[in-house]
């Protein structure tokens, strides 16, 4: 292959290489006093410099804001008079962006596949490294290291060793209809022959390599190196493309593993304690169930409950007295409520553990299908409760002592719940939730495929191993190649298809990736942060649904479809972080070295002693301290010095009295900003150096400024929302109040103003918005893609808005309202829209339509053709016109309806090998399957690609573009819910003037607002015209944003009413109105649904093959259903002959002979059962009612037609 | 009877269905623009679809030559 030419590409990277080197740079030290970010920050950091020196002649191209924030930081900003009530520690919020700018939107989805491929990747191959033969004992391979490649082409070299980089880009595998994938390289040694055999890199399949990753190419790319890459800079990452398609593993909401859950069945009368545990080799879930005044622990493979105090007695806690100790204390009434089931045991005779053994491993179900050699109840029991029963507590050495502990603790966590409803935990709160992430899924994909493909070598190898004499000696390495594809494909099929069945884990999840929505960059972006829920929808309880007051600040409580999935599908908070695993051993030293005491060493009595608490680590409880408040302190102060991960957190719980430690992943937590002693730690004068740059959000975090709060850490502080609120014992501080919306909620201007369900509207509503995609959207080949030919930003942003960059790529355009009742179209929320402003291009949308062909080969070496246009008289026939001589429509032609764009041709004898048979040395016939223009309505072909995909198959891509203008029934949205139709469009002349001269371009009706209450709509029209007034955008943060008092101020000022209401003159009369009308710019959204493309009718056309009733659907030309509830009224009525046109005329009326004597159907006037044509009739019934008797017939269930005069001669007489 | 013989199917046997085929009716040139380096590539029938100069494998038509009247609404 030749070189690739990127001329773009080499200058940047020569200018960047300049300015890399270009002395005097104005601020040479860019150390960080204590830095602990990623040295990733640092290339960006320089970028920012860059505009400092305009006039170094290197740079080929002005200035423009080449890190999308640093607009944000600078003091351009500050000189405005931002009013966000932030005074004291000025613009605290500029911690947001500066987070943001660490942490990004997505940034979770990155992180954890981040984590997976450079961690978790090497964890998972470490933990089954080996694989050992059966036959050869000598014989092994182990994998000595894995690691992730730099993403290629299927069909280049897979291994390390060839290091040519490649060229690919993301764009390149979404038209090529590939993926984008990486190789997976081990690094192992095996045995060959005699001799010891190394092998590095080498490839053992493919892994889907997420946008924006450390692996992808786009990391650490500025915007210009990704302009030339085809991408675009705003684009969030942080999914997959397979096949072509872009694909998004969605959060996932869970329960949390490894923790106790007490709960209760008033029903029942139960109280149970659950523990989902959850460990490499396994999953399972135990309880400590109290029932009938006992308590017994439940598990699966046990075959019945068994009593606690058998099963502790089989643990190894030998005495009763340690047992009650252990449970209850010395508390009298937890003593009572424990001391029954000695009972039990008593009564079975079990004394010893030998005995509890025994009687436990009997009742053990077992399910081993090979079971080389029978294993007595004993070690059948050990078995189980070391490896099976709470599964997370690992059992070294044979010391069950943890064990016992834990199921002690959560017998104890029984009683408690029992003699206190308080106790119960709240499943629906979120601390006790846990998020799954892109990273984690793909982990156990990866370990479910990788063990698999393990297994398939090992098989492989025994059977070669398995034959005498071989003909050359055996390389296992032969034989790992060919198993290759097996974790290629089922990497890419569980993302394709979004199905996780892992038979390992009994994992069956359906849905779990989705395509990603590209209608709109809000969309895509308010997909990145949906979190999906386990839970089944179909249940009523609305717990699971309901808005918890521990999502505060976590999850936006607006952003969430209505109807079925309504507060089951959430979405992340602006602030959000959800973490990854930490270490979980270097945490527990340090809680020894803290002066906790092992909880091993001590006994109940101790345990439970007043003023003692427990501590657990990820809810296993560990140590035991007499000091819980100087402990929590303490490890406080180290985590804040940055001697412990950010991410652990720490907790108290009084009632409980434990103190829990919390390092494992899917935690939800935020940042805040450290309050002690009363004062922020974060002063003006940290703002300060952030704002020049020379300290960075992460600098923020080690020296202890801001920090990270999980759910149950942030219950258990006290966090003030202004400075001024902070009080003695305030905690925290938070950064800015408006981050708990999430990006979606954040473009609504002034959305406390807004009745909540307005907000929820808007946020399903934003994302059908159409406006820009992205920067690349003219390059992208979407099966369909909305874009607004002028889009605007909006004259009222918010903070929001800025930082997810709306701004950049926004969808909508600021039209002018007129908010008063014109003609009767604008009634039940139409809209009047101004011709002039349609005209002038308002509203207008271009559609792209995406047709795509593969041209197949076969298995007998046929293939797909195209063929060139047909010719009659010289001409090309009419279906052909636009045809070139390549078969494939001319680009920029007008496509109608039944023409060809495509002239493919299939070969007739695909199928047939070409070999034997009567096909054999026959000449190959071709079958014209042309793609034809179906839509009524013509469009343009944009663009036609041809390229190959990875099966080396031509693909066709066929673009289609319409532009359209605003017709009545177009869909309009505000951003405050208000969606309403174009009813009608009136000439420019007959609108309605102001003083100025302007007319409006939407007339709205007032009957929207009373009932709806969006304040926030007439607060962003106030707030606009104040904007388009003053020179300036107005801006609608929630909790901040301009406030009224200020745009009335300009208003006033420049002229105009305080309340933007205007005089407003006639189009139509010329007379002046005879009020006043509210009238401003109003950021208006046009929405995906327009009647072009559900504008339908029907009078004859093609009917359903079973039953030769009309088809259904606009697609398929089908008809407009007269269903059940207009039949009633057709019944009510009494309209006996239109309902029988309806039904049956119209539709699938069916004539049949009926025979009178047999009343079944005959045919050609002959009754085939009773071998005459005498009582033949002809009828016509329904197609549907003839199929019905004969499928009923064919159950060997009789209908008969039992016929009789409609009209009677007998009657008549 | 050798020629009657069982032959395994490979690439050089597909030849007499596919490639032979395309080869046979050589089709008009038709010219196209590089997505990669925007150079003309110029393909008949049965060709690989990559870029002469860059290599690269998608590639868009051009546009057409004929007059195309919008309607200006």
């Amino acid at each position: 292959m030749p070189p690739r030419r990127r001329p773009q590409a080499s200058a940047a990277t020569n200018a960047e290489a300049a300015r890399n080197a270009a002395p005097g740079r104005k601020r040479p030290s860019q150390s960080k006093p204590t830095s602990t970010s990623q040295p990733a920050q640092a290339p960006e950091q320089q970028q920012q410099d860059v505009p400092t020196e305009k006039h170094e002649p290197y740079i080929p191209y002005p200035y423009r804001h080449r890190d999308p924030f640093d607009a944000l930081l600078e003091p351009f900003y500050y000189n405005k008079s931002l009013t966000d009530p932030i005074n004291t520690a000025q613009d605290k919020w500029n911690l947001l962006p500066a987070f943001l700018k660490v942490k990004g939107l997505v940034k979770q989805h990155i992180d954890s596949y981040n984590y997976f491929v450079e961690v978790q990747l090497k964890k998972i191959v470490e933990s089954s490294s080996t694989i050992r033969s059966d036959v050869d004992h000598n014989f092994y391979i182990k994998f000595t290291d894995i690691y992730l490649g730099s993403p290629r082409r299927a069909d280049e070299p897979q291994d390390a060793g060839f290091n040519v980089e490649s060229t690919i880009s993301p764009q390149e595998c979404r038209l090529r209809d590939t993926t984008y994938a990486a190789p997976i390289r081990v690094d192992f040694e095996y045995v060959r022959g005699r001799q010891r055999v190394i092998k590095r890199g080498v490839s053992i399949g493919r892994m889907p390599v997420m946008l924006r990753s450390s692996k992808c190419v786009l990391a650490n790319k500025t915007p210009s190196e990704m302009t030339v890459l085809n991408e675009c800079p705003l684009d969030p990452g942080g999914y997959f493309i397979v096949n072509g398609t872009e694909k998004v593993i969605l959060v996932q909401e869970q329960l949390s593993k490894n923790r106790i859950i007490v709960e209760t069945d008033p029903k029942k009368e139960i109280v149970q304690a659950s523990v989902t545990s959850s460990s490499n080799e396994r999953k399972s879930k135990s309880y400590v169930v109290f029932k009938k005044d006992k308590l017994v622990v439940k598990h699966n493979v046990l075959s019945e409950d068994i009593p606690i105090v058998i099963l502790l007695k089989a643990m190894g806690i030998h005495t009763d007295k340690e047992m009650m100790l252990l449970v209850a204390g010395v508390d009298k009434v937890y003593q009572e409520d424990f001391a029954i089931n000695f009972e039990d045991a008593i009564k079975l005779g079990i004394h010893t553990q030998h005995q509890a053994l025994e009687w436990i491993g009997a009742r053990i179900k077992i399910n081993r299908k090979q079971m080389s050699y029978r294993r007595t109840h004993v070690q059948e029991a050990v078995e189980a409760i070391a490896s099976v029963i709470i599964s997370h507590i690992e059992v070294k050495n044979m010391n069950f002592r943890p064990k016992a502990l834990y199921v002690a603790h959560m017998a104890r966590r029984v009683l408690m719940a029992k003699n206190d409803d308080t106790l119960v935990d709240d499943r629906d709160y979120l601390g006790n939730k846990r998020l799954e992430l892109a990273g984690q899924l793909l982990a156990l994909l990866f370990e479910d495929l990788f063990k698999k493909f393990c297994f398939d070598i090992k098989m492989n190898i025994d059977k070669v191993l398995n034959k005498r004499n071989r003909a050359e000696q055996f390389d296992a390495w032969s034989v790992m190649s060919m198993h290759g594809n097996h974790i290629t494909q089922g990497m890419n099929r569980a993302i394709s298809t979004g199905n996780w069945s892992l038979k390992r884990f009994r994992m069956e999840r359906a849905g779990v990736t989705h395509v990603l929505s590209r209608l709109s960059y809000i969309a895509a972006l308010g997909m990145m942060t949906r979190i999906s829920s386990q839970f089944e929808k179909t249940r009523k309880v609305s717990g699971p649904r309901a808005l918890q007051p521990s999502q505060f600040g976590m999850l936006c409580p607006a952003d969430t479809p209505e109807g079925e999935a309504c507060g089951l599908v959430k979405n992340l908070a602006l602030m959000t972080h959800i973490t990854t695993n930490d270490e979980e051993g270097p945490v527990r030293n340090l809680i020894f070295m803290l002066g906790a005491e092992d909880i091993q060493t001590v006994g109940g009595k101790e345990l439970y002693a007043p003023g003692c608490y427990t501590i657990s680590i990820n809810g296993t409880p560990t140590a035991l301290t007499r000091r819980p408040k100087y402990f929590l302190e303490a490890f406080r102060r180290l985590r804040r010095m940055g001697r412990i991960s950010e991410f652990v957190s720490i907790f108290i719980n009084h009632h409980q009295r434990a103190v829990h430690i919390a390092t494992d992943d899917g935690r939800i937590c935020r940042p805040l900003v450290v309050v002690e002693n009363g004062k922020s730690m974060v002063t003006a004068h940290h703002l300060e150096k952030l704002r020049d740059g020379t300290m960075q959000f992460d600098d923020f975090l080690a020296q202890g400024l801001v920090e990270y709060l999980d759910v149950n850490e942030e219950n258990d502080s006290l966090i003030a929302i202004y400075e001024k609120d902070i009080s003695e014992t305030t905690t925290h501080l938070e950064i800015e109040p408006f981050t708990v919306l999430g990006a979606v909620a954040g473009l609504i201007p002034y959305p406390h103003h807004n009745q909540s369900p307005r907000n929820t509207y808007q946020c399903a509503m934003g994302k059908q918005a159409i406006g820009a995609i992205a920067s690349n959207q003219f390059l992208r080949i979407d099966s369909i893609l909305y874009l607004m030919v002028y889009p605007q930003k909006p004259m009222v942003k918010s903070r929001t808005i800025e930082l997810t960059k709306y701004d950049h790529l926004p969808a909508g355009q600021n039209a002018m309202v007129a908010v008063m009742s014109y003609s009767g179209y604008d009634i039940e929320d139409a809209l009047v829209l101004n011709k002039g402003s349609v005209d002038r291009g308002f509203g207008r949308c271009q559609v792209y339509r995406k047709y795509v062909t593969n041209l197949k080969s076969y298995s007998n070496g046929t293939k797909d053709r195209l063929d060139p246009p047909q010719y009659e008289n010289d001409a090309p026939i009419r279906k052909h016109a636009l045809l070139q001589s390549d078969g494939l429509a001319a680009v920029g032609e007008q496509v109608n309806a039944g023409e060809t764009y495509i002239n493919k041709s299939t070969p007739d004898q695909a199928h047939s090998s070409g070999i034997t048979g009567s096909d054999l040395g026959r000449p190959v016939s071709f079958q014209p399957t042309p793609m034809t223009y179906k839509l009524p309505d013509p469009a343009h072909i944009d663009k036609v690609m041809v390229s190959a995909t990875e099966g080396e198959n031509q693909l066709i891509k066929v673009l289609t573009r319409q532009t359209r203008r605003p017709e009545v029934g177009d869909k309009f949205s505000s951003r405050h819910g208000q969606k309403g139709v174009v009813g009608i469009i009136a000439d420019q002349s007959d609108m309605p003037f102001t003083d100025s001269g302007i007319n409006p371009d939407i007339i709205m009706n007032p009957h929207g607002f009373p009932s709806r209450m969006t304040v926030g709509k007439m607060l962003e029209l106030v707030a606009g015209k104040a904007g388009v007034l003053a020179g300036h955008h107005g801006y609608g943060t929630c909790f901040g944003g301009t406030p009224v008092e200020e745009t009335s101020r300009i208003l006033v000022e420049k002229g105009f009413s305080y309340g933007g209401k205007e005089y407003l003159t006639s189009g139509i009369t010329g007379e002046a109105l005879p009020f006043y009308v509210f009238t401003g710019p109003i950021y208006y959204q046009k929405l995906k649904h327009m009647v072009q493309d559900k504008m339908h009718s029907r009078a004859r056309g093609p009917r359903a093959m079973l039953t030769r009733q009309p088809t259904e659907g606009r697609s398929r030309d089908g008809g407009l259903r007269l269903g059940e509830m207009e039949r009633d009224c057709l019944i009510a009525y009494g309209t006996s002959q239109l309902l029988l046109e309806r039904l049956m005329i119209s539709s699938d009326r069916h004539e049949i002979d009926v025979c009178e004597t047999c009343g079944f159907m005959g045919y050609l006037n002959w009754c085939q059962r009773c071998k005459s044509s005498r009582g033949v009739v002809k009828m016509a019934i329904p197609y549907a009612a003839k199929l019905l008797i004969q499928e009923l017939m064919s159950m060997n269930v009789t209908a008969r037609l039992k016929l009789e005069d409609e009209f009677p001669e007998s009657k008549g007489r | 009877m050798s020629r009657e013989a069982y032959q395994v199917p490979s690439l050089g046997g597909q030849n007499a269905f596919g490639d032979g085929f395309a080869g046979s009716m050589d089709g008009p040139v038709v010219a196209y623009l590089c997505g990669e380096c925007n150079s003309r590539v110029s393909l008949k029938r049965g060709d690989q679809i990559r870029c002469k100069e860059c290599g690269h494998r998608v590639l868009y038509k051009e546009r057409t030559k004929r007059m195309v009247q919008f309607e200006a609404r």
